[in-house]
């Protein structure tokens, strides 16, 4: 055990060389794009944060909208049943009298 | 991801020195954690949305992520696709990051399960360049010290033959000089089976690399 852990300190010691050095051009690379990936996702992340924001206000927007619109269609609807069945009514609701063989009609 | 069965207690010998040796390897680990002030404020200050503070720690696990990010996948490219990944991953999840802890363990930790995952998507579409007979040809080779080149070159076939975690993790402990409990934590394997790849790696190396330190010529 203490030969073979020797042996690893002495293969340890020879191996540190064999860490990759990146060169000046790959580390400038890499912190770059990290930057700018980093900075792409803060955008993201604010048009995501407005989009959770707005999709739901949005949303209620459009369903108070067509509830109102739906109302006033059902209001007007009603409102436009009910005056013509009390003209119906009324058109229709005649009084005949018969006298003496005639018939008068009263409205 | 192994196939070695797992000998969660392997390490600890006899008198307990193993033990001991993990504690030491822990307490070194926690220990690096608060050192670094500056490393402190630039994640706190990260943390409330200062993203120009992570600059700081970029630039200082920057060689090393690269590192081992390398050591995994074996190319240069790869490696630098890595590590920015990893800067990115780590970035986005600070939030989730302890404060107080140390980046360094963290962003290790990232990089090498990446390199796992490519490792893995490697494997699945059959696309591993690396062959025992032909190691990737990388840039690093030429800064090495003409002295030494040969010997560094020699250690490096030798890693390279072995079987893949054996591989991996034989390459964090020696040229990245990890612990046993780092790299643990950084594989996501127990410490039984970072020992044991260890283990199997070093007889392994040391039947290659015999005529090196085997013998009294070194």
């Amino acid at each position: 055990m203490t030969d073979n852990d020797n042996f690893l300190d002495r293969l340890r010691a020879d191996a540190r060389q064999l860490r990759f050095e990146p060169d000046e051009m790959m580390s400038t690379r890499i912190a770059a794009r990290v930057r700018e990936r980093i900075a792409a996702d803060s955008q993201t992340g604010i048009a995501q944060m407005l989009a959770r924001w707005f999709r739901p206000v949005m949303v209620s927007l459009a369903t108070l909208a067509l509830v109102a619109t739906l109302g006033i269609q059902w209001a007007e609807q009603s409102h436009d049943a009910s005056a013509a069945s009390l003209d119906s009514m009324t058109s229709t609701q005649s009084v005949d009298i018969s006298v003496g063989g005639d018939t008068f009609s009263v409205e | 991801m192994s196939t070695l069965p797992m000998f969660e207690g392997a390490g600890a010998g006899p008198l307990g020195f193993d033990r001991l040796v993990f504690g030491v390897e822990k307490a070194r680990t926690r220990s690096a954690a608060n050192e670094d002030p500056i490393e402190a404020r630039a994640i706190a200050a990260v943390k409330t949305g200062d993203a120009a503070a992570y600059d700081y720690l970029v630039s200082k696990y920057m060689k090393r992520v690269v590192s081992i990010a390398w050591g995994v996948v074996r190319n240069a490219a790869d490696a630098e696709d890595l590590a920015q990944e990893a800067f990115v991953k780590a970035f986005e999840s600070i939030g989730r990051f302890k404060t107080g802890e140390p980046f360094g363990p963290w962003i290790y930790r990232i990089v090498t399960n990446l390199g796992l995952d490519v490792m893995k998507h490697r494997k699945r579409f059959r696309h591993e360049e690396i062959t025992d007979s032909a190691p990737a040809a990388r840039g690093d080779r030429a800064d090495l010290p003409a002295i030494s080149n040969e010997l560094a070159e020699r250690i490096d076939r030798g890693i390279e033959s072995l079987p893949e975690m054996q591989r991996i993790v034989a390459r964090l402990y020696l040229v990245e000089e990890f612990g046993h409990a780092e790299i643990a934590k950084m594989t996501g394997l127990s410490e039984g089976t970072v020992r044991s790849h260890l283990s199997l790696a070093r007889g392994k190396l040391k039947e290659k690399l015999a005529d090196l330190h085997g013998g009294s010529n070194d």
